[in-house]
């Protein structure tokens, strides 16, 4: 019991190696991620950030079972999850995936749709529904749970996205530029939630954007990829102090980091040009 | 969430007046119509046998009615049961056809073809197969319903985001879940469109039938009236056979309000 215990705290929750993604299209083949490898451990919030085509969401889908790796292995708490098939229902209960965009079923109420992941992992009883009730509360929602996604304002509709993930209680995150495609304010405010949300309930999260500022404001570790192919360029550790607020953006430290990374990525796109 | 409650406060007066605004200015047009006929028919003397005065149209043919009704009760019959089969039976196909790549690429242009293709074409060989027992044009209904409620819902099956559909995945859903609280909900939309599209060939059906074949429904009707110079009585059915049509679409439009809240 005692080496397992151990075991558990030195393992990587999350584990990708080397992994790659290629795509066969009618003419060509792309190769969306080469040979990543990467490690995230309980409890931590990690972003990957890097040109758009550069494959950074090809990896959380992988992670998620919505596509296979077509190298390499992904381990989820020291298992293999990328074998053959549907990924099992309990390996997928443990992970919530945010979309892009707030991705609701326009058919359902904003409740319908955020108790969905709990119709589908078959979870019933009173504690689940309470639980629904929790989180529309949690992000104000509450009063909007019986009107349609179209009733609602983007903001809004994103958030009953960030609590859909969350219903059935998963302890990895992964958020696929979730705010991106939001205005500024209603992007900062969403950033300072989901940290309160991150602080509260511990969760494990891998952020995918390609906003600097935003991943040195959320992350303890940013991994920066470079485009075509989709691949792993550097790794920088974001050693800010917590809780982090809007106030550090000012900060030299913080402009630092944004240097660098701003730096980086440009290298990137240079050496694309030459 | 006072943004919410403003939106709700602000759509429901004004859905409610579209909707009285949606039964009335359709009434008025048509009273407006009419009487405009009325009046051009009887000031410039149109000769009867071009267009005879709505009011006459209107007065031979419920003077006329005791003769008309049983024709009219057998053209409804074969419009509406040709319409009962044919909605669940495109719709099967369409179902059956889109868990399948393959069918879907071989089977839509096959089925644009029957759309395309008047099956009033078909009918003379129809009765020459089957028979003459007028009540086998349902089979003509049905051959004429059918192909456009399939294609309509095999679109609404294979026109998804793929965002959708990995939200399914994400969450571990079986193909059965899949289709039914995604694939097929996401449908909906068009399947009504195929469904109301299926009330007009289905009409279109009974009545090309009706011309080709026989002495009984409304169609045939049309054809004798004409013949023998009743016009009043031939606009009157042509009046009825609209009737028919206009409510089962009616019909089927209410049922999609109830069910399609999330149209906008």
């Amino acid at each position: 019991m005692e080496e397992l215990g151990k075991k558990t705290l030195q393992e990587p929750r999350i584990k990708f190696e080397n992994v790659s993604k290629i795509f066969e299209t009618r003419s060509q083949e792309i190769v969306a991620v080469k040979d990543y490898s990467m490690e995230v451990l309980t409890g931590e919030f990690v972003s990957i950030i890097g040109p758009s085509g550069c494959g950074k969401s090809t990896l959380i889908r992988m992670l998620d079972g919505i596509i296979k790796p077509t190298e390499g292995n992904i381990y989820l708490d020291g298992n293999q999850v990328n074998e053959e098939g549907k990924m099992p229902k309990e390996t997928l209960r443990k992970m919530g995936f945010i979309f892009q965009q707030p991705n609701l079923l326009p058919w359902y109420t904003v409740r319908e749709n955020v108790a969905l992941p709990l119709r589908v992992f078959g979870l019933s009883g009173e504690t689940w529904e309470k639980r629904v009730d929790e989180l529309l509360e949690l992000v104000g929602l509450s009063k909007s749970g019986q009107l349609f996604p179209y009733e609602i304002s983007g903001g809004m509709l994103q958030r009953a996205g960030v609590v859909r993930a969350m219903v059935h209680d998963p302890e990895i995150l992964l958020m696929d530029e979730p705010f991106g495609a939001l205005d500024e304010l209603t992007r900062e405010q969403l950033n300072m939630e989901l940290l309160e949300i991150w602080k509260e309930t511990k969760k494990t999260i891998i952020f995918i954007t390609h906003n600097v500022e935003e991943a040195v404001l959320l992350s303890s570790r940013i991994y920066v990829m470079g485009t075509q192919p989709g691949r792993l360029v550097s790794t920088v550790n974001i050693d800010l102090p917590r809780p982090r607020s809007l106030k550090m953006i000012t900060q030299p430290e913080f402009i630092g980091y944004k240097q660098k990374l701003t730096k980086l990525i440009g290298d990137l796109d240079l050496s694309k040009i030459k | 969430m006072n943004t919410t409650t403003a939106v709700q406060k602000k759509r429901k007066p004004e859905a409610i007046g579209s909707g009285y605004l949606n039964i009335v200015a359709p009434l008025i047009v048509l009273v407006i119509l009419i009487a405009a006929l009325e009046f051009f028919t009887r000031a410039f003397g149109i000769s009867r046998f071009v267009l005879p005065p709505p009011t006459d149209i209107i007065v031979k043919t419920i003077s006329n009615f005791p003769e008309i009704w049983p024709h009219f009760l057998f053209t409804l019959k074969i419009v509406a049961i040709g319409f009962m089969i044919s909605v669940p039976f495109g719709m099967l196909i369409a179902a059956l056809f889109s868990q399948f790549e393959i069918m879907v690429k071989a089977i839509s242009p096959v089925i644009i073809w029957l759309v395309i293709t008047p099956m009033i074409t078909l009918i003379p060989l129809i009765m020459l197969w089957l028979g003459t027992d007028p009540n086998l044009r349902v089979i003509v209904v049905i051959i004429q319903a059918t192909p456009i409620i399939t294609l309509n819902t095999l679109n609404g099956f294979t026109n998804i985001e793929s965002e959708k559909l990995e939200l399914a995945k994400s969450v571990g859903a079986s193909k059965p879940q899949t289709f039914i609280k995604i694939i097929f909900m996401n449908a909906m939309p068009q399947v009504f469109t195929g469904i109301k599209l299926g009330c007009i060939f289905s009409t279109i059906g009974a009545i090309s039938a009706d011309f080709v074949a026989g002495t009984v429904g409304l169609g045939s009707r049309i054809v004798q009236y004409t013949k023998y110079n009743n016009i009043e009585l031939s606009y009157g059915c042509i009046i009825i056979i609209a009737l028919i049509g206009i409510s089962l679409f009616s019909i089927v439009e209410i049922i999609e309000k109830r069910i399609v809240l999330w149209k906008n």
